[in-house]
């Protein structure tokens, strides 16, 4: 567990042989399938000709540079990541702030606690038709059906984060003479950090659930949740392939972007490992 | 106290400002319409309308795009579709949660399996489950599948995070007495891994069980003809070319009951970790 550099090489090796199989497999199984996965698919209404179930990597590149030369694909990231990003921010403030107080208070608690459960187990998605509604089929319903999404998970993880500061901290804090505001910047914030954290990484991959669904809801071509849904349309299996690639990788990179904005917001802690 | 007072308010404010005239009934429809849907989705049927008045609510209703005729119109009901998403939440729960739990074990307990699993684990878990619907029905057709899948694919990625961190976490010293001890293998698994690891498995499994309800929902808004998103939308997104007649009573009713029903399933599923894991306090 001593971070030594021989076993980080063989972590490294391992991740990279064992991607490298993966895709490997894939490349070997897409050009087995050519000819032997049926061409033709029934949908239920129609029959669909000239499917590519697995489409080999030639197409995947194909049908890649058609959508960035086109713009569509960077235009579809450029939408989706503002709307998400938009979206968990204010989420997330809302969240963090509402649960810091909730958490700190416990008339605000017993206030609260009543909505926070009924928000907690409501699926955020059923809300859409509802924004839709009240808020018009505009970038407000998309931006806030993720804020909403995002501000319960991050309250939650706010209020816990501050109910699980050790009770010794504060009776010694106060002991100290240490004021109310000081307590909550040194102690209390400080402390609640690796909870919220946690949960704001959960937050940010609900975020992404939502983006899919969100984006059919008045849907206009440079956006991802669209792009997939015409590519299911058609279908077009490529496009779809690399739609779904897509959100992956920007997932992946918001988790990397949020999981070291965590490591250096609680670099003062010590840790185990 | 002060939670049940803060209910009733916004009860009382919501059926005072819904009545009050200063939104639209199609927009905030007033709290008795939202009973009336309620009474109509859960009976089945809709009463004949007998006074003057009811027959102006009536018609009044039918002005707004007639969501609750149409639905009563196809025999859906609030319970029956309720169960059949309870049902696809459940299916998704006892597959996905097993696969989870031991690729979660497999990578915590032995390094080697991390260092070659977790890489493909981190790349898979990040593309979110309603985006596979339709690549999944390119494979398996117009059938449940599309539905299943993406719930049990949501439930698995959900749990293998604690059961990673539940059987990695396991006190070094347990393991060396027990090996010191001559534990067998079966044994050490049996008798130290799955009791060690399941507080937080049993923890993780209250976030998969909300994951499946959204996955199980959304998947029913996108594509499907029956369940409480079917309910909520009036019919697939997809199929609908993404416009909604929903009635906002309709929607709120839908609402209520998964708040209510994914609140029993959490209750339940936490009564049940506390009785397993009794032996730990």
């Amino acid at each position: 567990m001593n971070g030594a550099a021989p076993a980080l090489r063989t972590r490294a090796t391992r991740a990279v042989l064992s991607l490298g199989v993966m895709a490997v497999v894939y490349g070997l199984a897409a050009e087995a399938g050519r000819g032997r996965l049926p061409d033709r698919v029934w949908l239920g209404t129609h029959y669909v000709e000239n499917v590519q179930l697995l489409p080999p990597y030639r197409s995947l590149a194909e049908e890649g540079t058609f959508l960035v030369e086109s713009g569509i694909l960077t235009g579809s990231i450029a939408v989706s990541a503002g709307r998400v990003l938009l979206g968990f921010v204010l989420g997330a403030a809302a969240g963090i702030l509402v649960g810091l107080w909730t958490g700190r208070r416990a008339r605000a608690e017993y206030l609260a606690g009543p909505w926070v459960t009924f928000l907690q187990f409501t699926p955020a998605l059923a809300l859409l038709p509802l924004y839709v509604l009240w808020f018009g089929y505009g970038e407000i319903s998309k931006v806030l059906l993720i804020a909403t999404n995002v501000a319960v998970v991050a309250l939650l993880g706010a209020h816990q984060g501050v109910r699980s500061v050790p009770r010794v901290y504060l009776d010694a804090a106060s002991a100290l003479g240490a004021g109310e505001r000081l307590t909550f910047r040194k102690i209390v914030l400080p402390a609640a950090l690796p909870h919220i954290f946690a949960s704001l990484r959960i937050a940010l991959g609900l975020a992404w659930v939502t983006i899919v669904v969100a984006e059919l809801i008045d849907a206009q071509m440079p956006s991802l949740g669209y792009l997939l849904t015409l590519a299911g349309a058609y279908p077009r299996v490529p496009t779809m392939v690399i739609g779904i690639g897509t959100i992956g990788a920007l997932v992946l990179a918001f988790d990397l972007l949020a999981m070291s904005l965590h490591v250096r917001a609680t670099r003062w802690m010590r840790r185990a490992a | 106290m002060l939670g049940s007072a803060s209910l009733a308010a916004l009860v009382l404010a919501y059926t005072a400002i819904s009545n009050a005239h200063v939104f639209r009934p199609e927009v905030v429809p007033p709290a008795q319409e939202i009973a009336v849907a309620f009474t109509e989705l859960v009976v089945g049927t809709r009463p004949p309308p007998v006074t003057e008045d009811q027959q102006h609510a009536a018609h009044h209703h039918h002005h707004s795009s007639d969501h609750v005729g149409t639905l009563l119109q196809q025999g859906v009901t609030l319970q029956a579709s309720l169960a059949i998403t309870a049902a696809r939440v459940l299916f998704g729960l006892l597959v996905g949660a097993p696969l989870g739990i031991l690729l979660g074990i497999l990578m915590g307990w032995s390094r080697r399996a991390d260092d070659y699993l977790h890489p493909m684990y981190v790349l898979l878990r990040s593309v979110p489950p309603l985006a596979l619907i339709t690549y999944v029905m390119l494979w398996l057709g117009h059938g449940e599948a599309h539905r299943l899948i993406p719930i049990v694919y949501a439930v698995a990625a959900t749990m293998v995070i604690p059961a990673y961190h539940g059987a990695r976490d396991v006190a070094f010293t347990y393991l060396v007495a027990a090996r010191a001890l001559g534990a067998p293998r079966w044994l050490l698994i049996r008798k130290v891994l799955v009791p060690a690891a399941s507080p937080a498995i049993l923890g993780g499994f209250r976030y998969a069980v909300a994951i499946a309800w959204m996955t199980a929902v959304g998947a029913e808004m996108l594509m499907s003809e029956n369940g409480m998103g079917n309910l909520i939308v009036g019919g697939g997104l997809w199929a609908s070319r993404s416009q909604t007649k929903a009635d906002p009573a309709v929607v709120m009713v839908g609402i209520l009951a998964l708040a209510a029903a994914g609140w029993a399933m959490d209750a339940l599923a936490r009564s049940a970790a506390a009785r397993l894991t009794r032996w730990a306090r």
